[in-house]
Order: structure tokens, then sequence, then C-alpha cells
């Protein structure tokens, strides 16, 4: 049987990436079996979720974990002309490197583009920075919660008629950002496949949480005004949003559209007196007595769960789910229908579950993911297997700080 | 192919019989630069009746939302429900590397062009099927709008004010974001069937896209902690928030590289933050009650951009919170070229959001959607080589 795990068995990558965005589109590239080698230096070069360790293991942070699974650790101080050298030596047996420090700190190294394409004309490089290489703001220090905020996400994701901005404690662009990111790096390595020509692309982040909102931009840009804040309604659907439920801070959400899920909706609630009730018998009307359906709906869905309410309203074939909380997604059946969480019974943060992502391939197995190496773990190895250096020489970079 | 090219997989083939759940794929497919054929039924796509619409009103060509999300693709109808439609569909698998679809799962097998059916004609070919929950399981028959994705994938609990009920992000974040993860598939599948010659069916699932946001799941698998609405609030530093200005509101997240920097900034902060315990992320975070409003004093007296240039000249992540039209008009968004000119038949001259990325410095351009079934001689004609006789026939029939 094929495996996902293997599916990009032989494509080397070296990732030079910091934080949440970077190091998850590599592990996600991982994930599916490409050699994602991680480049860290002891010497002001570690990954900056390192620093959610509790104590002083470097490995025991579980958002470094979460976002480095199956990654191998590559130790080198770039500071010094050995450790440049041996990247660029690791480059010309890579197909790709996958970069998300702000410009020009790996130009500033003695890596940049020109360097790494000398060492391998036909490598790839895949740079994500927050704002782009390129434009009066490419230096801007960026976080996700920030281009949030600048593309005009902030803005919108709120409750309609308030009077301030709320959008997520979250940080959204980093999750478009760790995945279009390994989109585009196999579409390059396909494009190599095919053409031979190995590209540089340069995915600025604020540019993919934009992309996210292009009917957006369009609405001002042809209507000339707005968009304003929707938050959970919908124009077109009417009851739509979300509806209190049994228990503290609990909801669920209903959408109904066409006049059959509405008769629906009715008979499930026992009142079938509404279904054909003038003030509600099309789509338009409900829409306009919409703060009456929303009554209606929340007086029913208050007394029960939400579990019962989408269970119930589903069967009869109305769109309705639970507000699942974090424990609600562990125990789902559908997720664990589909394999869904990856287990560790050991790491250095203790046991846990975690989310594998959206994919199945048909009769292809998921097998285990792995742990991010410790450290520095691989360092040797790389340097004996890929590039060939024996244990005498090895030995003495690592005493020359070299290595770490 | 140029070498210069910025379609990075021009010349690959793409069958988009999605709806709303899976155009957004289809799109991102054709900004790679695959050949994106869009296949509506007759009656046009269920999405061209979804607003918001071109000065407010209904329009079979003024939906913005289908401008969008079908930028780029060609168009064709068929009708896919009759035998006719369906050898015609089969044909056109034959041509293509990959079908993509957001259909009711079992929908394409009830039709019979399910993916053995396709396979059969085209082995290598890649079906990419993006449904609410995915082909099996208990909830795999669930009505799947975007706000019920959003729920079950745990996204929507943690969003918004908790003073209000939870709130949904802009457009259908969950489609597209899902639409993202499809692709990320396609392009595996893609580079097995270079590797080993195979097609395959792809699974994917829009509630689990989203189910892995956040580290919801994850945080509590490992510690039990369920997250929960918090504002703008963020979760392990402080301050990390919205704060006011004069003229709008600024977005900071000063975590620990950040704070002495920041303390240089804000002149008049109150000295006892100086001491070094407040380095901490935690210690600040636990905090951030207190911290908060002494930080909105300090802001509410600058402009957003001018504060923001401010901080950013000391390293510290500051960006303004714009509304979509501000985003457009920002001199780095407009000198980088993000937001391109397209011209539609029936919306006019606009200017479009385009390709995030750039490949060796050069950016697709964006183009505008298919009027419908704008390809249908191209497609039918030039390309199946049905003569003038047979395509009249067949829409006089209401095939095409």
């Amino acid at each position: 049987m094929l495996s996902t795990n293997r599916i990009l068995e032989g494509v080397r990558i070296i990732s030079f990436t910091t934080g949440y965005a970077g190091p998850f589109a590599g592990r996600l590239l991982a994930q599916f079996g490409a050699d994602v080698i991680k480049v860290e230096s002891l010497h002001g070069g570690l990954d900056s979720f390192r620093h959610f360790a509790k104590g002083k293991d470097v490995d025991a942070a579980p958002r470094f974990i979460e976002c480095n699974l199956g990654v191998r650790s590559l130790t080198v101080n770039l500071k010094t002309p050995v450790g440049v050298q041996l990247i660029k030596e690791l480059a010309a047996r890579s197909d790709a490197v996958l970069e998300n420090f702000r410009p020009r700190v790996l130009e500033r190294l003695g890596l940049g583009e020109k360097e790494l394409r000398e060492a391998n004309p036909g490598i790839i490089i895949l740079k994500m920075p927050g704002m782009g290489e390129k434009g009066p703001k490419s230096k801007y220090g960026t976080w996700g919660f920030n281009l949030n905020s600048f593309c005009g996400m902030t803005y919108l994701w709120n409750h309609p008629g308030q009077s301030r901005p709320v959008g997520s404690q979250g940080v959204y662009p980093d999750h478009v950002g760790f995945i279009m990111a390994p989109t585009l790096m196999v579409a390059a390595l396909l494009r190599r496949r095919l053409t031979g020509e190995g590209v540089s692309i340069d995915m600025a982040q604020v540019e993919a949480a934009a992309y996210m909102l292009g009917v957006s931009y369009l609405e001002a840009a042809v209507n000339q005004s707005g968009p304003e804040p929707a938050g959970n309604l919908d124009p077109t659907a009417s009851p739509h949003g979300c509806y209190p439920c049994e228990g503290k801070d609990r909801w669920c959400v209903l959408s109904v559209r066409t006049d059959e899920e509405w008769r629906s909706f009715c008979l499930v609630m026992g009142r079938g007196d509404l279904a054909d009730a003038p003030r509600f018998r099309s789509r338009q009307a409900r829409c306009q007595n919409r703060e009456e359906i929303d009554k209606i709906a929340a007086e029913w869905t208050r007394s029960r769960t939400a579990g019962e309410v989408m269970k119930k309203l589903q069967e009869a074939r109305v769109a309705a789910g639970v507000v699942q909380n974090g424990n609600d997604l562990i125990n789902d059946p559908q997720l664990r229908h589909r394999n869904y969480f990856a287990r560790f019974a050991s790491s250095p943060v203790g046991s846990f579950e975690l989310p594998r992502g959206a994919l199945r391939f048909n009769g292809m197995a998921d097998e285990p993911l792995s742990l991010p190496a410790r450290l520095g773990a691989n360092t040797d190895e790389i340097l004996r297997d890929i590039l060939g250096y024996d244990e005498d020489t090895i030995a003495k970079w690592h005493e020359e700080g070299i290595l770490s | 192919m140029g070498a210069s090219s910025p379609r990075l997989l021009s010349g690959l083939r793409v069958l988009d019989i999605s709806n709303a759940m899976g155009a957004f794929c289809g799109k991102l497919l054709c900004d790679l630069g695959m050949d994106v054929t869009k296949v509506e039924p007759p009656s046009g796509d269920p999405l061209r009746r979804e607003p918001p619409f071109a000065s407010g009103h209904a329009h079979r060509e003024g939906s913005l939302r289908f401008a969008y999300l079908n930028a780029g693709k060609r168009g064709i109808t068929l009708d896919l429900t009759r035998p006719a439609g369906q050898e015609l569909f089969l044909n056109l698998v034959e041509r293509s590397d990959v079908v993509l679809e957001s259909l009711e799962p079992g929908y394409l097998d009830k039709v019979n062009l399910g993916y053995d059916v396709l396979a059969k004609r085209q082995p290598k070919i890649v079906l990419a099927s993006l449904t609410g929950f995915g082909q099996s399981g208990p909830y795999r028959d669930f009505l799947a709008p975007d706000i019920v994705t959003t729920a079950m994938g745990g996204l929507l609990y943690i969003s918004g004010d908790p003073s209000f009920p939870p709130c949904m992000p802009p457009e259908t974040q969950s489609y597209y974001y899902a639409s993202i993860y499809t692709a990320y598939g396609v392009m595996l599948a893609l580079w097995q069937r270079e590797s080993k010659g195979i097609g395959v069916h792809i699974d994917a699932s829009v509630q689990a896209s989203i189910a892995l946001h956040e580290h919801i799941a994850f945080t509590y698998s490992l510690e039990g902690r369920i997250m929960r609405r918090a504002g703008s609030q963020h979760q392990h530093v402080a301050p990390a928030n919205l704060f006011p200005c004069e003229d709008g509101t600024i977005s900071i997240f000063v975590s620990e590289p950040h704070w002495s920097s920041f303390l240089e900034v804000w002149k008049e902060h109150p000295p006892e933050l100086e001491d070094p315990r407040w380095t901490s992320n935690a210690e600040r975070r636990a905090h951030a009650d207190w911290l908060n409003p002494l930080v909105a004093s300090f802001t509410s007296s600058f402009a957003k951009e001018e504060l923001s240039l401010l901080l950013q000249e000391h390293g510290i992540p500051g960006l303004p919170v714009n509304r979509p039209d501000e985003f457009m008009r920002d001199p780095h968004i407009q000198d980088r070229g993000f937001f391109g000119p397209v011209t539609h038949p029936a919306l006019g001259s606009y200017q479009q959001a385009g390709v995030p990325f750039t490949v060796n410095g050069d950016r697709p351009e964006p183009l505008p959607a298919p009027t419908l079934g704008q390809h249908n001689s191209e497609v039918y004609g030039s390309e199946l080589g049905l003569n003038e006789q047979d395509i009249q026939v067949l829409a006089a029939e209401g095939v095409i």
C-alpha cells in the first residue's frame, strides 16, 4: 500500500525558519516525505518558538514541537566562514530553500540568492517574509496578528455596528502562509521537473492574507463603498448565526435558506404553525423578519444541547452545527473517523495528540508522524552522509564552535 | 512555457466543477498557471446569484463573489445530469490532468462520474474532492455552509468579544482555507503522478482544515485547557492587542525581544515597568488588564500611521487597523503592485487583488472571470472538434 508519508521522498529542503508560519510550512512538507533540514544556531539563531519552553530544555516547547514535526535539525554557526561554506555545500545537494526571516538577513550572512544559485543553479528559493522582499515597508517587523489588522481582516471580523474593531486573538495570516507556502513549493518542484528551471518565489505573507479578502476589495473597488463588518449575518439566510444552547458559553449555529429547509426547521421545533405564516413564507420575508425569527430559534435552542440541535436538524436536512471547543474537537467522531489525530505517547513535553491536516488520499496509508529531531541531533549525520566529511573533521569543527 | 513566465504550471489542465466551497481552489490552481476550465450548469453556477453584487443589483454577470473566485478561469456550460453531458465531460477528462469538485459526497457516483469511471477514461487523473466533512464518516452527509464548518472546526468558538456570541470572520474563510489545502493536495498528487505514474482521489475536508488552527485541539490535548474568546487579546503575550489612536486603531505586538525598545518609545511609561520581571511575556500577559489601558493612553495621542512608523523604527511590530480601501491605497501595497487592473465585459474596469507571490520577481497579471458559456465554442469546437451544427444541437437540447 502506498503511503502519504512518502509522496515527497527524495526531495531535500533546507529550512531557515522561525516562529509559526515558516516552520509549519516545513512540517507540512516533511509530513509528506520531504527531507526538511532546519538550520539553527546557539549563536543567536534559535527558532523563536523555542522560547516558549518551560525550563532550560529548548526542545521542550509545545509550540515548537507542533510546528516542526518530522523535521531534521542541523546546528551551524553562520557567523563563521566554514559554517557558510557548509550551507553552500548542502545547497548544492538540495532541491530547495525555505525561508521566513526578515528580508536580507541571509544576504548579510553571505547566503543570498546569488550565492545559493552559484552553489546550485537549479535550486528553488521560497521566501515568505511578512511584508515581502521589496517595497517601502519591507523592513517592517510583523506578526500574523499585525498583518490581520493591516489587510482589513481585523476591521471586517466583527459584529455589525460596533464602536471599535475586534478581529481575532489569533494569527490567521500565519495559517494562510503555512499552507500557501508548501503549495507553492511543490508547484515549483513540479515546474522544475517539467522544464528544468528552478525559480525564486517571494510570497509576502501580507499578500497571502489579502488574497483571502478579494471579494471585499472588489466590493470597495467596484461599488466605491464598504464593505462593512457582517458578523454572523448572511443576507440570504434566516435564521443564520450563533444561538445559545444549554451549558455555560455553549452555542450552536443555524443556517436556513430555502423554503423547504424552513419548513423542516419548523417541524423539528414542533412549530408547524410557523411554516406557512405569511411573514415567514419566502426567504425574502424571513430575512426581513430576522429579529423575530432569531428570537424563536433561540427560545428553542436555549434548552437543548448544541449536539442535540445539530443532530435533530441535520437529520431533517437543515444546516446546523455545534460551536465546538478544544474538548469537542479532540472527541469529534468525524475527525476520529478520518484518523485525524496523530498520537505521541511521549515527548519532551509529555503525551499529546495533534491534528494531521485536511487531506486524505484514498487507498493510501497515513503512517505515524515523528517528533522534531532534538536541536542539533542530525548535524553529524548530515555532514557525514550528505556532505561526505570524516569523523575527525566533524569533531574538530565541534571543538571550534562551528557546529553549534 | 517561457523561461521567465511567472505562470508556474502552464500546460496542466483542470476541470473545475466545484461550487462555492471549492471555487477558490480552482482560482488558486489558475494563479499557479494551470489552465482551469470552470464547468457550469446551463443555468449558471449558483454562485452567480450570491451577493455582493456590483451596484447592489442581482444580475447574472454581476456577482462580485463569482467574479473574484473564478477570476482567470475559462467558462463552459454543461449539464452533468444528462447522458450526453456526461459523455462530453468524459471526453474533456481525457484531455485533463485534474478534476476539482466540491459537490455532496456520493453525487459524482450517482451521475456515473465517480473516480473509477474517470480513471477508466484517464488512468492518471487526479480527482480532488472537497466537502464539509469528508467522503465518509458519521457527518459525511451533513449540510455544510461556511458557518457550520467554521463552528465545527473550532475557530468560531475562540473568535470575538467574550461579551457577545462567537463572531464569524468575513467572506467564507473556511471554504477559502480548505481550498488552499486542497490545492496542496493537488500538488502532492501531481508530484506522485510524475514519480509513480498514477492518479489518486483526494478526500479533503473543510472542517479538518480549520480544526488545526490556533492550537485549539493541541492545547486541550496537552494541557486540558479550553481556549475561549478573548476579543483581540493574544493568548500568551501583552501588550499584544488593538489600541486606540487619534484617527483609528493600531495593532501592537510586544514580545520579549521588543519590550525594552517599547519602553524607549513609550517615554512616559510607569517607572516600575523597568523592573526586569516585566521582560517575561508570561508576567506581562498575566497583568494585561492593568497594562492595556496604560498603553492605550500612550497610543491615543498619535495618528495610526505615525505611531506605526515610530514603532517600526524601533523594530517593534505595530501596524494600523485598515479598512479594505485603506489597505488598497497603502503606498507599500501600491508599490508592490499587488492590485492590478482588470476589464470585465459586464462589470467594467476595476482594481482586483492579484496573485500573492512573485516568480523570479514577476507577478502573473490578474484576469477577469468568464461570462456564462464564454468559452463554449473554443472548448467544444477547437478542442473537442465538434462542428458548429453539433454545438447548436447540444445547446438547443440544453446539454450545454
